[in-house]
């Protein structure tokens, strides 16, 4: 029985493009020869392929992809020895991906944690490098300045220094 | 039986032992490798592009740009789809932006390398040569008026000839909205183009 030229109209597109099974097929090719309107629907996708098709065969002739290549060779080579910025910038997705960033940022934490307090630790006031100690017991009380040029030490009774600032 | 065996895709031949040897070597940033990588597959992504942008130049740097981009990311290509997947899903992707990029392309600008030769064959022919470059300005501009996407369908399906199983898997989307894509795509393309192609003004 042929196909009414609704049902076959429906499977016209995919028959054009070898989309459809065996009994569709039949079905198209049963209708077909006694249908203008699909002869012509088929017609007109064939030549729509035709428009599309032929102008970029013509424009592939006419490349020269040996300087594409060129293009593409000098770009890769480029890229193989990028900056350390740039090569860590490039493979971050990577570094992420791979979760390798969970004990790098742990270590990093520990590392900023052990170093911190030595670069918070209160200097000397003085100019130049200097530290002045000041050290008390029962007898003595001993005071020492050290800079970079001499070391000056002052030894004060405990007693006298203690009845002098109270 | 499906009908899909009796037309078997080109790219059957991707999936050979040779070609995951070949994409092995580009792994390891071996150049040769990638360069024959290039001569296997550069007219496949330029015609995407062209039959996209419709201009030389363009379609150039596109080709330019994906194999780029595909020698810096070959190192995460896991063989979990086909390469040739890989690869279009690659040309489609860039080509859309590319098309994004440029906003609108102009639909009459001929190329200058696409200038004729006057020849004794019939398709040369001043009068055949002025008749086609006429429909190839109305089909830009028809191509102009449809979506990057469903553009695109009609690019894979019309130019490079692929299935709607391999268009689904280059465009990350399912078959269904591939058959609708393409579906407007020649609807809203015939009905410009439909006057002409019907005096026979075909090229």
């Amino acid at each position: 029985m042929k196909g009414s030229c609704s049902s076959v109209s429906n499977l016209l597109e995919r028959y054009f493009d070898h989309e459809v099974t065996e009994n569709e097929k039949a079905l198209v090719e049963e209708h077909l020869p006694s249908c203008s309107t699909c002869q012509e629907t088929l017609k007109l996708m064939g030549g729509i392929r035709d428009v599309m098709r032929t102008p970029v065969e013509e424009a592939l002739q006419g490349e020269d992809f040996q300087r594409v290549w060129q293009h593409v060779d000098r770009e890769i080579r480029l890229r193989e020895s990028p900056p350390w910025w740039e090569s860590v910038w490039l493979n971050l997705p990577n570094l992420l991906r791979r979760r390798i960033w969970v004990p790098a940022v742990a270590a990093t934490i520990a590392l900023v944690l052990v170093i911190a307090p030595l670069f918070l630790k209160k200097t000397s006031s003085y100019p130049g490098s200097s530290d002045i100690e000041y050290v008390q017991s029962q007898d003595y009380n001993v005071m020492v300045y050290q800079s970079d040029k001499a070391t000056v030490i002052w030894l004060l009774d405990g007693k006298e220094e203690g009845a002098g600032t109270s | 039986m499906n009908i899909l065996s009796f037309f078997p895709s080109k790219n059957k031949n991707l999936e050979n032992p040779e070609e995951a040897d070949l994409i092995s070597r580009c792994r390891k940033g071996d150049q040769d490798a990638f360069k024959e990588i290039f001569d296997r597959y550069h007219k496949r992504v330029y015609r995407i592009a062209y039959g996209m942008v419709r201009q030389k130049e363009d379609a150039r740097d596109i080709v330019q740009e994906v194999f780029t981009k595909l020698f810096r990311s070959i190192q995460d290509f896991r063989g979990k789809s086909k390469f040739y997947t890989y690869l279009y899903r690659m040309a489609v992707n860039t080509t859309i932006d590319h098309t994004r990029k440029m906003g609108k392309f102009s639909a009459f600008s001929l190329d200058e390398e696409g200038a004729f030769e006057p020849s004794g064959e019939p398709e040369q022919r001043p009068d055949r040569i002025f008749l086609r470059k006429e429909l190839e300005g109305k089909l830009n501009l028809a191509l102009e008026k449809l979506p990057p996407d469903q553009r695109m369908a009609l690019v894979l399906r019309e130019v490079e000839g692929l299935s709607y199983q391999e268009m689904a898997e280059a465009m990350g989307c399912s078959i269904g909205t591939v058959m609708s894509r393409l579906h407007y795509a020649r609807r809203r393309v015939q009905t410009l183009l439909k006057d002409y192609l019907k005096e026979g003004k075909t090229i």
